[in-house]
């Protein structure tokens, strides 16, 4: 079972996709959910609060997904926090930097509410087996 | 190296780069003229500010009309559940009458609040009906920003022709090739069927799954 209490930070440029991510997170039952608008306002958010779980744009001003989801990486605190990259870049060699960097999923956009449900499970799954 | 020497270093370069720019310049102004396209520049230049214009409205126009929907729905998702959970909980008192149907003070209060229920529903799936109306509405947007982005591909197309055949006719032949793009911040694929990019989240799954991951 998922513990929908786990609190929850969505890191994206734009509002509406902020609103969007959050609206399926809640149909999820994931209710504990913050928001970020870019990847450094998103590792201070992460440093300052106990977050569970992470799910990060791309393509955003000021620092990018990916060089967020590395600092996560190299921080001894934060090191182990899934992230689950949600970003319109579609290139393989994309996907390919998301995965080697640690990312513990990846959807393109546009999504539907089940694929973020699919992937948001798998994790879990993997993460209570590992 | 002496500290002397580096100035005199720094300074040859810094000289030849301008000296450089300059030329460049030149060569750029020279090839414009000779191609009739001076003009052309200008004019795609007046036309970048106007451009910019027009993608904020897109840009605006179109978060307006995402807030406009979600906050429709944030509007009819209580309604929704609040028939849900009222519908539920008299199902449930009938349920109960059904299995023991004696005490009869108790059924008369269930039938009044069953008549209640069915003389709010209308009103409440109306409330409901014209959200989704709302959110219908709010489309709009996609006319709208259409337009915008059909006249703003005329003046990039432009821009772009013209620009790539100033650098093509200044660049050296063995660059010419080599004018492609290598950068991990492209945005969504615009045009389907790129070999180097994913269609859609099976390929994703399917890549990282090829890797091991």
């Amino acid at each position: 079972m998922i513990d929908k209490s786990i609190k929850i930070l969505v890191v994206d440029d734009f509002p509406t996709m902020r609103r969007i991510v959050r609206n399926l997170l809640k149909e999820l039952e994931f209710l504990n959910v913050d928001e970020a608008e870019d990847g450094a306002a998103g590792l201070e958010k992460l440093r300052g609060g106990s977050f569970g779980f992470v799910v990060s744009d791309w393509n955003m001003p000021n620092m990018d997904g990916l060089t967020m989801l590395q600092n996560i990486r190299a921080d001894p605190e934060l090191g182990k926090l899934p992230v689950l990259m949600v970003t319109a870049e579609a290139k393989k060699e994309n996907i390919v930097a998301a995965a080697q960097a640690g990312a513990n999923g990846y959807v393109v956009k546009p999504f539907t509410a089940a694929t973020l449900e699919e992937k948001i499970t798998k994790i879990f799954e993997k993460l209570a087996k590992g | 190296m002496s500290k002397n020497a580096f100035d005199a270093e720094q300074g040859n370069t810094a000289e030849e780069l301008l000296g450089r720019i300059g030329q460049l310049t030149r060569q750029l102004r020279e090839g414009l003229r000779e191609l009739g396209l001076d003009k052309e520049v200008a004019k795609a230049a007046q036309a970048i500010p106007d451009a910019r214009d027009r993608l904020a409205y897109v840009a605006a126009t179109t978060e307006r009309a995402a807030h406009r929907a979600l906050n429709a729905i944030d509007v009819a998702q209580p309604l929704q559940e609040g028939l849900a959970s009222d519908a539920k909980g008299l199902s449930k008192r009938w349920d109960e009458w059904f299995a023991d149907p004696i005490e009869l003070d108790h059924a008369r209060e269930l039938v009044m609040d069953t008549r209640g229920f069915l003389q709010d529903v209308p009103q409440k799936t109306n409330a409901i009906n014209s959200q989704l109306m709302e959110i219908l509405m709010a489309q709009d947007f996609q006319d709208l920003t259409g337009q915008v982005i059909k006249k703003m591909m005329e003046v990039v197309n432009d821009v772009e022709t013209q620009l790539l055949q100033v650098l093509i006719d200044n660049s050296p032949a063995e660059k010419r090739q080599e004018i492609v793009s290598n950068s991990l911040q492209n945005g969504p694929q615009i045009v389907p069927g790129n070999p180097d990019a994913v269609a859609d989240q099976s390929q994703v799954d399917d890549l990282l799954e090829s890797l091991g991951f």
